[in-house]
């Protein structure tokens, strides 16, 4: 086993990971720019080293510091977290050049399911549900063609794209036409990458996700699945675990097919597959995320596991130690994740919190990476906290969740709670009578029925 | 829109006062960028500007007033910082050496990369703060100098 763990990443996750570290008695180095000097993550692990300004590019970003930092701290492991380098393959093969060991997947598997396109068509060759798709288009009319073929209305998506972004939805081959030189711009800017694609467009999907962990003994399992349909410009913002959507049947065969399929590409360490829920019922695979997920928690809830501690094991070349059968789901888990932006506008509100009350009692899990009187930096993501509960019924867990909030007090900058309450007492939502619509129409609604504000 | 001082100064009063690193205003064919890098501009007078070829330095982020007199040459990367090109040679530099810009004063080696830190001021090595051979992060003190 290793002895010493550096975290490549701030806030909330890299607590996560200490914490882990810590119960499996692992030694941890974090890694921070100048503006976290006093930041969470640095004052709890064993050693901190300042890699670089707040500038991301320059710190967490920035491979050759995190590997000094390493080298000069004697660390024998990396955990990347989410977000920065966690999908970087560049990053996990310079951690093997180093002799430290990246506790993830291998730099392959990251390569062959980052790109959205031969993520398909691997998929789709291991037997999975995928949603019909073209090939990349070549030009203006190729596009026309297939997407006529496909039939409208249509998603255009950037190849290189990701979380929400390079998007369009068309309803006609005239607005493919009007549109399609400017998405392959748009795309060439952002993503370095101008190749697009069509997706059937389905109206509205919900989001399931299914999380598996996989050993370096070819033992993969499959860890049900998280309802992640609650989103704003496809940013999730509340997951719950199971799904109500999801009869025992359909988890069952669609575990059954994830366990056989990512058996067979041999898949290591912890990683998502994402799929769209159609109203008939039929999931379709969209993409596979090699890396922890922001809502891990919930699944870690119902199946009474520390994903955390299974990646470090399975890093470590120890076999899985899960049951044979599937695990099925203990209770019902929510996870609000508490941005610092307004409820209303989403703008960011960073600055400094000048009081903090967590909620506590039975069932309520807090991760969180700021404390009173700390500051929030505006270089990095908003996500300063998750509140998780975890009750024998969903709406025990709704109830949990209402209070739980309530409960919480932060005071000098403005956090999501106020939309999270409503979409809580919102009728659809305890129904569980929802899409990935839910929020705009939730927003258009309230815009519709909002008492003027004195 | 006409590059007028008083517009100029009040965006530098507003970068003071933020987080911010670079404001650039747009007007017509207009545009006015400011910006510092990487250190605020209460201690830019008082610190070394980076650029060097194999690395920068870089000014405390501490307010130069409550320092001791002189400037500090800081590390800009984590590493190893050794005095010396090797084990067998002489320092770069001693206590009370005159050092002119552009000469090397240290190495901090970062993944095997020997990367020489220069000096971008003239003057006199007051002090050597760390080390030999010890690690350093990201803005460690390494010399105090006193500029000419």
């Amino acid at each position: 086993m290793f002895e010493k763990v550096l975290i490549a990443n701030r806030g909330e996750i890299a607590l996560r990971v200490i914490r882990t570290c810590r119960e499996l008695g692992l030694r941890t180095v974090a890694v921070h720019s100048e503006i976290d000097t006093d930041a969470l993550h640095t004052r709890l692990a064993d050693e901190a080293i300042c890699i670089g300004p707040a500038d991301p590019t320059r710190s967490y970003l920035h491979i050759p510091a995190i590997i000094a930092a390493a080298e000069i701290t004697g660390a024998d492991a990396v955990h990347p977290g989410y977000g920065f380098l966690s999908e970087n393959p560049e990053f996990a093969e310079t951690c093997a050049q180093c002799s430290l060991e990246f506790i993830g997947p291998l730099p392959e598997q990251m390569r062959r399911w980052g790109d959205k396109v031969s993520a398909r068509a691997l998929a789709k060759s291991l037997g999975l549900p995928t949603i019909e798709g073209t090939e990349l288009v070549e030009d203006v009319d190729d596009a026309v063609k297939k997407a006529e073929a496909l039939g409208f209305p249509v998603l255009l998506k950037a190849s290189g794209g990701g979380g929400g972004r390079g998007m369009h939805v068309l309803e006609s081959k005239e607005e493919l036409r009007a549109i399609f030189e400017t998405a392959r711009s748009e795309s060439r800017a952002a993503f370095g990458n101008d190749a697009l694609y069509f997706e059937k467009f389905i109206e509205r999907p919900r989001h399931i996700e299914f999380q598996i962990l996989g050993d370096k003994h070819g033992n993969i399992h499959v860890l049900g699945e998280r309802e992640c349909s609650i989103q704003r410009r496809h940013q999730k913002i509340l997951e719950e675990a199971p799904s109500v959507a999801l009869s025992d049947e359909m988890r069952n065969d669609m575990s059954a097919t994830i366990q056989r399929a990512m058996g067979e590409a041999g898949y290591i360490s912890a990683g998502t597959l994402e799929f769209l829920l159609d109203d008939r019922g039929e999931l379709t695979f969209l993409e596979m995320n090699p890396r922890i997920q922001v809502e891990h928690p919930v699944t870690e809830l119902v199946m009474g596991v520390d994903l955390i501690a299974e990646q470090i094991r399975v890093a470590d070349g120890q076999p899985l130690e899960l049951p044979e059968r599937p695990l099925s789901a203990r209770g019902h888990a929510i996870e609000c994740r508490i941005n610092a932006e307004d409820p209303d506008t989403f703008a960011p509100s960073p600055g400094t919190i000048t009081e903090l009350h967590m909620a506590g009692g039975t069932g309520i899990r807090v991760d969180s990476g700021v404390y009173g009187g700390g500051r929030v930096p505006p270089n990095y993501d908003p996500l300063i906290a998750k509140l998780i509960v975890h009750a024998p019924t969903r709406a025990q867990a709704i109830a949990k969740m209402q209070r739980a909030l309530s409960e919480t007090l932060i005071g000098g900058i403005r956090t999501n709670i106020p939309l999270h309450q409503r979409i809580l007492a919102h009728p659809a939502f305890a129904e569980g009578r929802f899409s990935t619509r839910f929020l705009d129409e939730l927003q258009a609604e309230r815009l519709l029925t909002a008492p003027v504000r004195h | 829109m006409k590059l007028d001082l008083d517009q100029l100064r009040d965006l530098i009063r507003l970068l003071d006062e933020s987080n911010l690193t670079e404001i650039e205003v747009e007007h017509d064919d207009d545009r006015i960028r400011v910006r510092r890098d990487p250190a605020p501009l209460a201690v830019a007078s008082q610190s070394v500007a980076p650029g060097a070829v194999a690395g920068s330095t870089h000014a405390s982020g501490a307010p130069a007033a409550e320092e001791d007199e002189g400037s500090y040459v800081t590390s800009p990367f984590v590493g190893t910082f050794y005095r010396a090109p090797s084990p067998e040679s002489d320092a770069f530099v001693e206590v009370g050496d005159s050092i002119a810009p552009g000469q090397v004063l240290c190495i901090v080696e970062a993944m095997k990369l020997m990367n020489e830190i220069e000096s971008e001021v003239a003057g006199t090595i007051v002090d050597v703060l760390v080390e030999n051979g010890k690690p350093v992060e990201y803005g460690d003190r390494l010399f105090r100098i006193e500029t000419t």
